[in-house]
């Protein structure tokens, strides 16, 4: 009820803002009313305050997808076949894109360079053992595993902000992956540090006006950031922020620190877009149905790899 | 050993399974260890006595009850009334002491008997749970409520000619023991709990041998139940909203919530063949659960079965959920998977030796 009357207040605002200059005859009016409704000028959003929850915080439930290629590489790229064009013609082709990254290039140090170019190459060659070797070849998207932070905010998958009062979930549909943001300071029964490594972080949260600021230590080194071989280290640092630009939008950007592998800390940022089909939900994508045979064929009776 | 945990059984094989592959125990660390974990069960207990006096209920921002926080279904109740209780429901004040006394001793026997010269897994990790968080002991006889015997109801002739779904083995026969290992040719052999492929996390939410932890969040549109085991995630609907199309089935179905007074209600149908509740039929299974708060430390819940094509009656269950202490770490389960490429390089281990022994087969074309 209240964004309904802040839209009819807002179409008031409009009109009036168009007659005023105007001033003409209806028609001319008319005519300024449809050169006013301009086509939106991409990365330009007008004042906007997010809504609020029933404690009064910014509100960002909803089911939400970024339409950036950056899943196939954060820089920019050209599209490209994908692996065996042979027999997945155009459905294993990636689509190329403009990067997420400011600047253009992560800046990583000449030996962590090196490291991306040879994850890269074998981004493909998985070998899975019974111990952590089996992470040293093969990009984690490929074996369903959990897509780490940032990587799991742009997969070509939507993911639901559940928003609590002391917690905030993110459930992502690619290999249900899940994100528990704590947003309550006093409460002590909450390590200030993570207590354990992980695939997808450990996240404290905190509200910066409208915007929602995540800090995220704790990770894994096996994550990636992208099928490029794009790469950290267990240092890995992020700091997210989301801010609704609309109803509709947020804008998102996250600085990314790791002084194993990049000689400055670097950002990325795109907006999400929220999903707005009648009862829409997030279905199962489980994958890890999908690749017991890569990921274990080698050790079937008649091997399938 | 046998196997007392008789809910799920299927948890408790998976348990079984990891602990015959890859044998898990350390040497027992001393009997401090027990004597610690008898003494922090005790002061638990001792608490939540004394935080449900006077006890008046939390409400969320927006008014529902607050069922928000860090839960446990651990319980060794069983699911189905033992016959030497026939015709009681509760058991006496005395008789639920030794169901505990035995309950907890149950998991030291599980964490320092029959020590490994090589553990892979800590033990410890989860055979003291129980001991470790605290939860008081539960009077009735058994987890089901309806039929009144506390027992399952029959199964209808239909379901008793259903085959097992495929995805729902496990390599070890059902009677648990350690020479059940069927085969394990292709990972799809393994189970669909050993590959990772879905835990458990319900519905309906019934304690397994570990991790039997449930995170509950709520907003005023949706309830959102995490299984501790497997981090797998339920997100209920409170709008109203239909289920989704009979075409779209899920791992943990389709739930849809709404408050009946402080109780809040979710109904559950769309499930997977594979990962259907005991073999029922997912075309026809609906399950109802109950969760009521009755005291800062405990929700009364309860599931009700329903699936006449499967048995001949709906039962229902009440399983008391526990607070405990959070917050839970994250579960990766297919990305440390060690499980499968064990058994399954076990697998083709026996089967080379085994050729080996034998005389070479005649080669003739």
């Amino acid at each position: 009820m209240r964004h309904n009357l802040r839209n009819i207040a807002l179409t008031f605002a409009i009109a009036g803002a168009l007659l005023i200059p105007a001033g003409h005859t209806p028609a001319a009016a008319q005519s300024a009313a449809t050169a006013g409704s301009r086509v939106p000028t991409p990365g330009q959003f007008p004042p906007y305050k997010a809504p609020r929850t029933a404690d009064g915080k910014p509100d960002f439930s909803g089911i939400w997808q970024a339409f950036v290629t950056a899943d196939v590489d954060v820089q920019d790229h050209d599209a490209q076949a994908g692996p065996h064009p042979d027999i997945m013609g155009a459905y294993g082709a990636w689509p190329g894109g403009q990067g997420i990254v400011e600047g253009g290039e992560i800046p990583y140090k000449p030996e962590a360079l090196a490291q991306k170019k040879a994850n890269a190459e074998k981004r493909m060659v998985v070998n899975i053992t019974s111990d952590p070797h089996r992470h040293d070849t093969g990009d984690p998207e490929l074996k369903c595993y959990n897509p780490g932070v940032p990587r799991a905010n742009y997969m070509p998958f939507p993911f639901q902000i559940i928003q609590g009062t002391d917690t905030i979930l993110f459930s992502y549909e690619f290999a249900r992956a899940v994100r528990t943001i704590y947003m309550n300071p006093n409460d002590k029964t909450i390590p200030q540090d993570p207590p354990a490594d992980s695939w997808m972080g450990w996240s404290h949260g905190h509200f910066e006006g409208d915007t929602l600021v995540i800090d995220t230590t704790g990770f894994v080194p096996y994550t990636w950031f992208d099928r490029a071989g794009d790469y950290h280290s267990d240092a890995l640092h992020v700091v997210e922020r989301y801010t609704q630009v609309s109803p509709y939008h947020i804008m998102y950007e996250a600085t990314i620190e790791d002084p194993n592998v990049f000689t400055r800390p670097w950002k990325v940022s795109f907006p999400l877009y929220r999903r707005m089909e009648k009862n829409i939900q997030l279905v199962d994508f489980n994958c890890t149905e999908f690749v017991l045979d890569l990921l274990y064929g080698q050790y079937s009776k008649r091997p399938t790899k | 050993m046998t196997n007392h945990l008789a809910v799920p059984s299927r948890a408790a094989q998976m348990i079984l399974a990891a602990v015959l592959v890859a044998p898990t125990y350390v040497a027992a660390q001393s009997a401090v260890a027990v004597r610690d974990a008898n003494t922090k069960s005790a002061n638990a207990r001792a608490k939540a006595t004394a935080t449900t006096k006077g006890w008046t209920m939390s409400r969320t921002p927006d008014g529902q009850p607050d069922l928000h926080g860090y839960w446990t279904s651990e319980s060794f109740t069983p699911l189905e009334r033992p016959a030497k209780y026939a015709g009681r429901e509760f058991l006496t004040d005395k008789e639920a002491e030794e169901a505990q006394k035995t309950g907890l001793q149950r998991g030291y026997d599980r964490t320092y008997d029959d020590p490994v010269e090589e553990p892979v897994y800590d033990s410890t990790t989860f055979g003291l749970t129980p001991a470790l968080e605290g939860f008081s002991p539960n009077k009735r006889t058994s987890l089901i409520v309806d039929p009144p015997d506390g027992r399952l109801p029959p199964r209808t002739p239909e379901a008793l000619k259903r085959p097992r779904a495929i995805g729902d083995r496990d390599y070890i026969e059902p009677d648990g023991h350690g020479g059940g290992i069927v085969h394990a040719d292709t990972p799809r052999d393994i189970g669909m709990r050993t590959t990772c492929v879905s835990m458990s996390g319900g519905p309906p939410i019934l304690p397994g041998a570990y991790n039997n932890g449930l995170y509950i969040m709520q907003n005023s549109n949706y309830i959102v139940l995490q299984a501790e085991y497997g981090s797998e995630l339920r997100i209920i609907s409170l709008d109203g909203r239909p289920h989704v199309s009979p075409n779209i089935r899920r791992w943990h179905g389709d739930g849809r919530g709404h408050w009946e007074g402080d109780t809040l209600v979710v109904e559950t149908t769309n499930f997977r063949p594979e990962a259907t509740f005991r073999n029922a039929n997912p075309k026809t299974l609906k399950i109802t659960e109950r969760f009521r708060r009755i005291a800062a430390d405990q929700i009364e819940y309860s599931f009700t079965i329903d699936d006449p094509s499967t048995w001949t009656k709906p039962w229902t269950a009440i399983v008391p959920l526990h607070a405990i202490k959070g917050p839970f770490f994250e579960y990766a389960c297919s990305e440390s998977n060690m499980d499968v490429v064990n058994i399954m390089a076990g697998a083709r281990a026996t089967e080379k030796a085994a050729a080996s022994e034998k005389p070479a087969a005649p080669t003739k074309k």
